[in-house]
């Protein structure tokens, strides 16, 4: 393996040493790419971008309990740190698991897990590695509810992207899954959520990394 | 006379021309107006006339050697347009009633002569080229042709001509003619299969594209299909005769002619 | 007369894969121009942009794949380099067996495409999984991809639910909703059982490290959170130099690809997870592919390493809509795949040579190219190349050009041609052994024959142009 290293590197130097002058990076603003009617952020921005991907959104712990209780679901998984805030108000029937069992996964219609910030041009959820108690309960269950704390929000994507901090695995999240390979017709729910939402929580405690 | 105008939004670069000094022009004629359309050729001379220059046309010229560049003998390619350089020697501006020939001199000629010892001689060329339609109003400032002709028109661009001023230019010159309709057509902007050596060397993929073209075309019931570029022209017109329908083409020149013509 | 293969295969395509295709690749162009123009003034400015972004990248690769590496390796993943398809393969391998696992999940990957990924794990007895839709019917249906972005854009809904039925996935049904639930439920098992998921990578910043994943369907991400081990198989040409370069190659990227602002999920992973997560992969392996493409590095050809992977440019070819992605025989078809297949084709420049020639230089590639390549002049320089190296089955069809050569730089000659053209006309042109002539006569008439008219009028008329 080291063999090859040295193989690549070598023919890369030697190939670029052929060039007269190297193309200098070019100047530009990281937010030039940024729809110039897209740039404002703010929490109203935030809500109507969320509508734009097809995320629901629950303003108060209540709503997403009433929200859960038509829907009819049986279990779903729950962050523990979100546990004994959100059980009060999500209907006794609905047995929540803090614990995500993967030789069960159909045993959860739904997963509730943090969002770490949210990014108000492209109306996603930013999801963190340390702030996601379990990967299995943001992908795999149909719904999926990231709780959010509204003043945590990037007006921008290139205010997220120049600010992703050291997390081993930041995830942009706008919407549910979907596909359309079969004759270009959208279809949603594929391998991730059928049903993307997010729950406005605001801060109990300060998270280390917010935005 | 004008200064050259080259600003068009689109991803080939047409160079900056040299600034119109004299009223002297030459004609490069085009193989194809050699072998197949003298009277686009004569038209062009007569539109020239009528915009005010002197038009020569030197004898030893032969053709531009696009074909060459296409099909990759780029030895070849250069052989020919060092005879181009040659023939047009004359400072004086060159206009080519093709698109195509005037992209072979200023963007494919340089790509072909880099590192070559002819190739300031070669930029030099492709600095005073130009296609006609572009020099008519880039280059001598002709915003309308005064004239008449009631037909109805379909518009066609050589793909080579794609994000230079040909295509703008032809409009303004054909808008200005009184009874002249443009009528639109789907796909206007997909190319119509020629392509040069590729309408024999993919003769299938190629016909296909041609008959596409024609149909579409054909559907806005046109009178007359105009371009700039009368190889388009012949792969389409050569299509639909062999499919046994009616497809009157013309060389942009011919249409700024015989409007001059019934206008006056 | 011996044709072009890629002309023989578009002349035996079935009518509705052609119209499938045609179909897919014309919603392609209308909805990436739809949102290019709905939120960009200038969107050729911001890809003449991306295009020197990109350049610059690759004519300073060497710093930037060393800083990759350096990054990835204190973020804790393991850097290897593979000088060849057959080396990557090698090192999959042993990572996969390494691991225990039998069952392994993938994400739609070129690079991967480029080994034969799939193929070459099933025959060692592993199990893998094309996990995106589209790569998930062609591997039901041992097919390849004729597209880049849209694997199945040459099948219908029929097609695929007899894939279905076939692999015992139930009863026919052809509803495209239907179709997509099965395929999630029979996916889910999959990535919990998997030890290993392989994922390409659209991006590697050399600033942070992080590899970027994007999807809509979310198989990368479930991929990510059964799986122990996560390789990444990236061709080096992927890296780009700093995090904010992402903002504005991805809004490019997706807006060319899909017609979307942003897909469902944009993953920046900058290595195996975090500590205290009790799902996702512990190790993390990126593979660096070299397979050609130093040697393109530097060269006249290296534009087309920009390359971001979107489709567009199939979508625009008039070409690739006559012919669909399989006649291109490679891994990369289209006018990106015209220029890059022949380069990295580990036979050697020869074998893909001809696609150069499967081309009207139309540029309407070039023009929604998100990173500028011109593609055209890239073409014509293969055209060039085969010529030179005489690549006989790539130049068949193409006319000779000794006769022109000659005639066309010896004026009196010329001269004389287009005098006696004329008595061509007699001659039945279309039975003659001129391939060219035949070709065309198959199926268009040809003008009458008019040389030497044009001349003669200048030379009567009055005002001596001539020789003025």
């Amino acid at each position: 393996m080291t063999n090859d290293r040295e193989k690549v590197f070598s023919r890369l130097k030697a190939s670029l040493d052929r060039l007269p002058a190297r193309t200098p990076y070019p100047d530009f603003p990281a937010d030039v790419a940024t729809p110039a009617d897209r740039r404002e952020g703010g929490l109203s921005v935030f809500r109507q971008r969320l509508a734009e991907t097809s995320t629901r959104l629950f303003e108060d712990i209540a709503s997403l309990g009433r929200w859960l209780g038509e829907r009819n679901v049986l279990s779903g998984y729950c962050d523990p740190s979100l546990a004994a805030i959100l059980r009060p108000a999500i209907p006794p029937s609905i047995r929540l698991s803090t614990n995500f069992d993967r030789q069960r996964p159909d045993d959860y219609q739904f997963g509730i897990t943090r969002a770490s910030a949210g990014i108000v041009e492209t109306g996603s959820l930013v999801l963190k590695d340390r702030d996601t108690s379990d990967r299995l309960g943001a992908v795999a269950p149909w719904i999926h509810v990231a709780c959010l704390d509204p003043g945590n929000l990037y007006a921008t994507l290139a205010d997220a992207l120049t600010d992703l901090g050291d997390d081993p695995a930041v995830i942009l999240v706008s919407g549910h899954s979907q596909t359309a390979d079969v004759e270009g017709i959208m279809i949603h729910g594929v391998h991730g959520p059928g049903e993307q939402a997010c729950l406005f929580m605001q801060a109990e405690k300060k998270t280390e990394n917010g935005p | 006379m004008m200064t050259a105008e080259t600003t068009v939004p689109g991803m080939k670069v047409v160079p900056k021309r040299d600034p119109i000094q004299t009223d002297r022009v030459q004609l490069m004629m085009t193989c194809l107006c050699d072998a197949f359309f003298d009277d686009a050729a004569r038209a062009s001379v007569e539109c020239l006339e009528e915009a005010g220059c002197r038009v020569v046309c030197p004898p030893e010229q032969t053709c531009c050697g696009q074909a060459a560049y296409t099909s990759g003998d780029w030895e070849t390619f250069r052989h020919v347009v060092r005879h181009v350089t040659a023939v047009f020697a004359d400072p004086a501006p060159i206009v080519v009633p093709s698109g195509s020939c005037a992209a072979a001199m200023f963007h494919e000629a340089p790509i072909a002569f880099e590192g070559d010892p002819d190739l300031p001689r070669v930029q030099r060329l492709a600095n005073r080229t130009w296609e006609l339609a572009d020099f008519l109003v880039n280059g001598l400032g002709i915003r309308s042709w005064r004239g008449r002709l009631d037909a109805r028109i379909a518009v066609h661009d050589a793909c080579h001509t794609r994000g230079t001023p040909t295509g703008p230019a032809m409009r303004t010159l054909l808008d200005g003619i009184d009874g002249l309709e443009r009528v639109e057509f789907p796909d206007e902007d997909v190319c119509c299969g020629f392509g040069g050596v590729f309408s024999v060397s993919h003769p299938h993929i190629s016909s296909r594209m041609g008959r596409r073209k024609v149909a579409n075309v054909l559907s806005a019931t046109p009178d007359l299909v105009v371009s700039a570029d009368m190889s388009c022209l012949m792969h389409q017109r050569g299509i639909a005769e062999r499919e046994g329908c009616a497809y009157p083409v013309r060389h942009l020149s011919q249409v700024l002619r015989d409007s001059m013509v019934t206008g006056s | 007369m011996s044709r072009q293969a890629l002309d023989i295969f578009a002349s035996e395509l079935d009518a509705t894969v052609l119209q499938a295709i045609d179909i897919g690749a014309r919603s392609g162009v209308e909805k990436r121009l739809a949102t290019l123009t709905q939120d960009y003034e200038d969107p050729d400015a911001l890809r003449r942009l991306a295009g020197q972004l990109r350049q610059h990248s690759l004519d300073h690769l060497d710093e930037y794949l060393a800083g990759a590496e350096r990054r990835l390796e204190e973020n804790g993943a393991q850097v290897h380099f593979a000088a060849t398809t057959a080396r990557a393969l090698e090192i999959v391998l042993d990572i996969v067996r390494a691991s225990g696992t039998r069952v392994v999940t993938k994400s739609k990957s070129m690079a991967s495409e480029e080994l034969d990924l799939s193929r070459e794990l099933a025959s060692r007895g592993f199990e893998p999984l094309e996990t995106d839709l589209g790569e998930f019917v062609v591997q039901l249906d041992d097919d390849h991809p004729s597209h880049i972005v849209k694997p199945i854009i040459h099948k219908t809904r029929h097609d695929v639910a007899r894939s279905f039925e076939r692999s015992g996935l139930g009863d026919y049904n052809d509803d495209p909703e239907t179709i997509t639930r099965r395929a999630r439920s029979f996916m889910r098992d999959k990535f919990l059982a998997a030890g290993v998921t392989i994922t390409g990578a659209n991006f590697v910043s050399a600033e942070s490290g992080r590899v970027v994943v994007v999807t809509n369907e979310g198989n990368a991400r479930f991929g990510q959170a059964g799986a122990d081990v996560h390789i990444v198989l990236a061709g080096i040409e992927k890296v780009i130099p700093r995090d904010r370069d992402l903002a504005l190659l991805l809004s490019l990227l997706i807006r060319s690809a899909t017609g979307q602002r942003i897909t469902s999920y944009v993953e920046l992973i900058g290595g195996p997870r975090h500590p205290a997560q009790p799902s996702g992969p512990r190790e993390m392996h990126v593979i660096f592919m070299d397979a050609n493409r130093s040697d393109i590095v530097g060269s006249d050809m290296a534009p087309i390493l920009r390359c971001i992977r979107c489709g567009a440019c199939m979508n625009s070819c008039p070409v690739y809509r006559e012919s669909s992605g399989h006649a291109y025989r490679g891994v990369y078809p289209g006018p990106m795949g015209a220029v890059l297949g022949p380069l990295l084709a580990d036979e050697g420049f020869g074998k893909l040579a001809d696609l150069a020639r499967a081309s009207t230089l139309c540029g309407a590639c070039h023009d929604v190219c998100p990173v500028d390549i011109p593609i055209p002049d890239l073409i014509a320089r293969l055209r060039e190349r085969s010529v030179r190296e005489k690549v006989k089955h790539a130049n068949q069809g193409v006319p000779p050009m000794s006769v022109y050569s000659l005639v066309a730089r010896h004026p009196r000659l010329w001269r004389l041609v287009m005098s006696l053209g004329h008595l061509m006309e007699r001659l039945p042109l279309a039975r003659l052994p001129i391939a060219a002539g035949r070709a065309w006569l198959d199926h268009r008439t040809l003008p009458r024959w008019r040389g030497g008219r044009f001349r003669r009028w200048l030379r009567r008329s009055e005002k001596g142009r001539a020789d003025d």
